[in-house]
Parts: C-alpha cells; sequence; structure tokens
C-alpha cells in the first residue's frame, strides 16, 4: 500500500494554549484516495493541513508526503500539493485570468499551459464565461470555484481542500461535488475537511475523525456506519464518537 | 526571474485599478509642491528679490540724507515713500503706518543731520591738515552728537530684517561720511594750492573694494538659487516618494487579511522573487513620482510666476538618487506592511512617522535654519540623505561621484528594512484557515 500522506505521533501546543492542538497524532492517507478529515472546532484538522502544507512546524513527530519526509521548504513536494484555503486567496482586484496567468507563472508553468489548464478548469466549474471579470465581483460560490482553480493549474497529485464549500449555494456545492469526484477518477488523492458530514458520507471513501488533537476514528463511511451502534448516517458517528458537547 | 516580472505586472494591473492610490502618490506631492512653493515664495524672497515700502521722514534735506536715499535707491530691494495719500510723511504719521501694519520699515533723518556729519569731516580734516603741516582751516564747532538716524520697524518684523536694514543704512552713513572727510581734505589741499589733490570723486577712487558673491562652481553662476522652488520641488518629492508607505502598507496587509498572501506562500520557492517584484515596482513608481515632481518644478511652476527649477550641470545624477530615495521608501513601506497586523495600525504611523522623519529631515524649513541640536537629529534621518543628495546635484554643482555616500546610506537602509521584513515575515505564523 502507497501512502500519500503519513503523520507520525504529530504533537503541536501553541503558545498560551491551554491544551494541545495535536497531541501525538498519526494518521495515514491513501495515495488516489478521496479522505475526509473530519472533526469539531478545534480538533487540530487545520493545524494538520498547515503541518502537511509546511505552513508551521510540529513540535513533535514526522510528516511524509509520498514517501518522501516534508519540511517547509521541501519545493519538490511543494510542487505536488495543492491547497485550497478557506479564505478565497485570489487577488480581488485581478480578473479571474489574471489570477490564474500569474498564479501559474508562479509555478514556473509556461504560458500556454496556464492557458490551456486555467481554460479547461474554467469551463468545468462553470466560469468561462465570468474569467475576465474581477473576482471580488464574484458571488460566493463563484469565488469559492475561482479558488479551487488557482490550486488545481499545476495539475497536483494531492489537493487538500480546508471547507470548500463553506458558504455555499446547493448548485455550487454540487459542481464542486461532481469535479473533486472527477479529479479523484484521474488517480489523484484528496484530502478534504467539512463540517458537512452528509458531503463526506457522499464523496469519501475514507473519513478520519479527530478530536482534541487526537485520532479518534479512522474508516470508511459505511464501515463506521456498520460499527457504531445506533448510527445511520455519519453525522451519528461523528456525534457518537465526538459529543453533542458545543466547541468554541 | 519570469516570477518577478510576473509581479511587477501584477502590481501594475493593481495600482491602475486603484485611482484613489494613485492620486496619493502623484496628485497630493504636486498639490503640496504647488501649494507649498507658492505659500514659502515669500519667505524665500525675504532679502533677495522683493521690494519692501520704506518710509521715510527727511527732516535733513541735507547730504547725508540725499547719500542714505540713493542707496537704497540703488539697491533694488527698497521702494523708498516720502508721503502717503498726498500727505508728506512726519514723525506721528511714519509711526502710525508702521503701528498699522502697513509698512514694514520707517526711517527719520533728523534735521541737520547733515550740518553734523559735514562738522565731523570738517574737525578731522583740520586735524589731519595740522598734523601734516598742511595749515589752513575749515569751519568746524563742537560736536552735538543730535545726528543719529532713527529707524522704526513693524513689531512683527523679523530680527534678520531688522539687523539688514540697520546694516544698510550704517553702510550709507559711512559712505557719506567718508565722501566728505575726502572732500574736505580735497579742499584743504586745494586751499594750499596742492595741485595733487584728488581729480576723480569718491566713487570712481574706491569702485573697484567692496563685497561682491561669487557661486562655488562656474556653473552655478547667474543662478538665483535659493529659492521657494528649489527647497519645495525635491523636499515635496522626496515626502511624496515616503508616502508610498500608504500604498504599500495597506496593499501587503490587506493580501494577507483576504487571504491572497497565503496563496504565494503555498507556493514553493515564490516569496523571494515575489518580494523582489514588489520591491522593484514601487521602487519604480517612486522614481516616476520623484521625476513628475521635477517636471512639475520645471514647467509647471514657472507657470504660476515662481522660479523655474534648476537641475545643475549633472542632472543625469540624479537617476541614482531618485532610486535610492524610491528603494529607501519602498522598503520603509514594506516594513511597515509586515510589522503591523492591521490596517488601523499601519497606516496612521506610516503617516505620522513620514511627517516626522520629513519634518526632522529639513523637507519642511531647510536643516541651515533649524537649531544645531536639530541639524544634528537631521543627519540621521532618510529624507535628509535624500534632499542633501539632490541638493548637492542642483545646489553645490556635484556629480555621482559627490553623493555616493548618501545613495549608500539610502540603500543600505533600504536593504536592512527588506531583510528584517523578510525574515520576519517568514517567522510569521500563516494558515490555510
Amino acid at each position: 500500500m502507497s501512502w500519500a500522506i503519513e503523520l507520525n505521533h504529530l504533537k503541536k501546543q501553541y503558545k498560551n494554549a491551554w491544551a494541545p492542538a495535536l497531541d501525538g497524532l498519526s494518521i495515514r492517507v491513501k495515495e488516489k484516495s478521496i479522505t475526509g478529515l473530519l472533526g469539531p472546532n478545534g480538533a487540530g484538522k487545520t493545524t494538520s493541513i498547515n503541518i502537511i502544507c509546511g505552513l508551521l512546524q510540529a513540535d513533535e513527530g514526522t510528516v511524509q508526503i509520498f514517501g518522501n519526509p516534508i519540511s517547509n521548504t521541501s519545493s519538490n513536494i511543494g510542487h505536488r500539493i495543492g491547497v485550497v484555503p478557506q479564505q478565497i486567496a485570489l487577488f480581488g482586484n485581478l480578473s479571474a485570468w489574471e489570477n490564474y496567468q500569474y498564479i501559474g507563472t508562479l509555478y514556473g508553468l509556461p504560458n500556454h499551459q496556464v492557458k490551456e489548464r486555467a481554460t479547461y478548469l474554467l469551463e468545468r466549474l462553470g466560469l468561462i464565461k465570468h474569467a475576465d471579470k474581477r473576482v471580488n465581483r464574484f458571488s460566493g460560490g463563484m469565488k469559492r470555484r475561482a479558488n479551487i482553480i488557482a490550486s488545481l493549474l499545476h495539475n497536483p497529485e494531492l489537493l487538500i481542500l480546508d471547507e470548500p464549500t463553506a458558504g455555499v449555494d446547493v448548485q455550487s456545492r454540487a459542481m464542486i461535488h461532481t469535479f473533486l469526484h472527477e479529479y479523484h477518477q484521474s488517480g489523484k488523492t484528496i484530502l478534504y475537511t467539512s463540517h458537512h458530514l452528509d458531503e463526506a458520507e457522499e464523496l469519501c471513501e475514507e473519513v478520519i475523525i479527530l478530536d482534541e488533537g487526537k485520532l479518534i476514528a479512522h474508516g470508511s463511511p459505511a464501515a463506521l456506519i456498520e460499527a457504531t451502534s445506533g448510527a445511520a448516517k455519519l453525522e451519528d458517528v461523528f456525534l457518537s464518537y465526538t459529543g453533542r458537547t458545543v466547541r468554541d | 526571474m519570469k516570477k518577478t516580472i510576473a509581479t511587477i505586472l501584477k502590481e501594475w494591473i493593481l495600482l491602475k485599478r486603484d485611482l484613489g492610490g494613485i492620486a496619493l502618490l502623484f496628485l497630493m506631492p504636486v498639490m503640496l509642491i504647488i501649494v507649498m512653493a507658492l505659500v514659502q515664495d515669500a519667505p524665500f524672497k525675504d532679502y533677495q528679490e522683493l521690494k519692501f515700502d520704506l518710509l521715510l521722514v527727511n527732516n535733513d534735506k541735507g547730504r547725508l540724507s540725499e547719500d542714505i536715499i540713493q542707496g537704497f535707491k540703488k539697491s533694488k530691494n527698497f521702494n523708498v515713500v516720502e508721503s502717503v495719500e498726498g500727505k508728506l510723511l512726519n514723525d506721528s504719521l511714519l509711526k502710525l503706518y508702521l503701528e498699522k501694519g502697513d509698512y514694514p520699515v520707517g526711517i527719520v533723518i533728523p534735521g541737520g543731520a547733515t550740518a553734523e556729519v559735514v562738522n565731523a569731516a570738517n574737525t578731522l580734516a583740520n586735524e589731519l591738515s595740522q598734523k601734516l603741516g598742511l595749515g589752513g582751516t575749515v569751519p568746524a564747532r563742537e560736536a552735538r552728537n543730535t545726528a543719529y538716524v532713527r529707524l522704526y520697524f513693524n513689531p512683527v518684523s523679523k530680527p534678520t530684517f531688522r539687523s539688514s536694514i540697520a546694516f544698510a543704512i550704517d553702510k550709507y552713513v559711512t559712505y557719506s561720511c567718508s565722501n566728505l572727510l575726502v572732500e574736505r581734505l580735497s579742499k584743504l589741499s586745494a586751499m594750499q594750492g596742492d595741485t595733487t589733490a584728488p581729480s576723480t570723486n569718491f566713487d570712481q577712487l574706491f569702485q573697484g573694494i567692496g563685497v561682491k558673491e561669487e557661486m562655488l562652481h562656474d556653473n552655478l553662476q547667474d543662478k538665483k538659487l535659493i529659492n521657494s522652488t528649489q527647497h519645495n520641488v525635491p523636499a515635496w518629492a522626496i515626502f511624496g516618494m515616503f508616502f508610498i508607505v500608504i500604498p504599500i502598507a495597506g496593499h501587503m496587509i490587506r493580501e494577507r487579511e483576504d487571504g491572497s498572501a497565503v496563496r504565494i506562500i503555498l507556493i514553493p520557492n515564490t516569496r523571494f522573487m515575489v518580494s523582489l517584484g514588489q520591491i522593484l515596482f514601487y521602487t519604480l513608481i517612486c522614481m516616476v513620482q520623484f521625476w513628475c515632481m521635477v517636471a512639475v518644478g520645471v514647467w509647471v511652476l514657472p507657470l504660476l510666476g515662481l522660479s523655474q527649477l534648476y537641475l545643475g550641470a549633472n542632472a543625469l545624477a540624479l537617476i541614482p538618487v531618485s532610486f535610492a530615495i524610491g528603494f529607501a521608501a519602498t522598503a520603509y513601506g514594506y516594513f511597515i506592511g509586515t510589522v503591523f497586523k492591521t490596517i488601523n495600525q499601519a497606516l496612521p504611523l506610516g503617516a505620522v512617522s513620514v511627517v516626522i522623519l520629513s519634518a526632522l529631515g529639513g523637507l519642511w524649513v531647510p536643516v541651515e535654519l533649524l537649531p544645531s541640536v536639530m541639524q544634528r537629529i537631521a543627519a540621521l534621518s532618510p529624507m535628509n540623505w535624500g534632499l542633501d543628495a539632490v541638493n548637492t546635484i542642483t545646489l553645490r554643482g556635484g556629480g555621482t561621484q559627490q553623493v555616493l555616500l548618501p545613495i549608500l546610506y539610502l540603500v543600505a537602509m533600504g536593504l536592512l528594512l527588506w531583510l528584517f521584513s523578510m525574515l520576519y515575515e517568514k517567522a510569521r505564523k500563516v494558515s490555510v484557515q
């Protein structure tokens, strides 16, 4: 079995935080899988993603991407990862085209490749007609889709999405799901965080549930539902493991 | 390098779409230059080009008063006024007009002043005649000591103005006295039948002796350099360049807040090239700003009745100077945009710091006019380094070699701030959230 992501005994304690963000977390994400990283607020999802992307360093433990240890300067691995941040990480006063031309150049892609790739992705995510509009004039759903496109220009083998459907309408969400499914089908690995458990259940082959910086459960949605008494859907499994206490 | 060029193009597109930012970068310094040059035109012209009305009460009507009046007329800075609204001035009218603030200065030449000077000259001539054994005398009496020329000023007149008028009158009185003394000596000689008595007049005798201002460099001759334009154009151009701190810092913080900065960080091996692109772009904008302001000084200010900006014989040396100032200003903006978390912190502090540095750096008032302590402090302001470099080229006839030191200071400051910002940025906690 080859692993796209391996986190081994990761520990991370933020300054002035009352509890560790990651407390010896060990998880593995299969290559060419689509995996949901789930957990209540403060479970350690974003910290894990920040460490995988090289934005943050763990206090202890190791990270391997496609079998290679990662450091925050590891450019070869960096080029194989695409990250869709929760924020709209685009230049609002540039058009979608201008954003992609710039970001593509920063990835070192030749102009024609950026053009081809951006055109394909804009068409697939329903934004081709709006390519010349400034991003800050897009609706919330359009911005989310434009944000995803920017992370896919270099055709990454591993796509990490942090709440890609937060605040979008049903149509945009459906379009994003369809696209992610297709992207996965093309042999890519997707790690996906969301608070929409129905979405994760529908989209993911595997889910990882974290709480208080630890791994709580890991498996396919169907297997987890079956293993949890009285659970009919993934949300029941999630509540069974993480409880009903509100997290801030 | 493609990443850097792409960043320059991206910044250009963003700036084009930010009309407020363009106005801040270009219109604000133009307005400052025009307004400040107009406002400071009169103070700069003090004692140089301005013509003052000088009230005069001439109770003497003799040689001394004639010499004083002629002296003021020759200086071209004074318009001698002896009557106002058809009324001949007297002591009380003169004081009234000065108190009302209508005129800056008034002079009263007392009656009998010339007689007193003639008496003094005669006394001296007699003494000299006796000592030299010439024989003969001219009429002389006991000195009365009542020939003081009285000087009155508008109470708001500056001390330097007062002293320059007093010096001028003193000079004219001395001239008159010397002239009379020579005449008396000539008269005594003539009484003795001395045919070697001076045949030329006093003015001709001393025309080759006196004081004449010369420029330090031949290429600056005949230029009226110390004027409002020459001070204000470089000063406010540099101020405007440093005001780039506002758009740069605002832009950087907005990119961090809206998440687009995270996008750059997520792309491997990109941060430095992007940062270089931003620094180069804004440095270029600063240089364009500088040369636009120079163009305003050369072509626009003369249309408003102000002096034309003189660039000196080595105007091309201003190119590396404008680069160094622009680079330092850009790096300062980069630094402010990096270390402050919010726009509300960065922009007021950035703006206030630029105003303070400009005041300390002699942009508002020439450093030469500041107290000695402030002059020492001014030497620490990067704006002063920039202004000094510009003045070296335009006013002192210097070239690139003469401005290497200020250029070095500015570039070193820029590099340090940029390096610090890069390290600070690298250490900053960034999240995909």
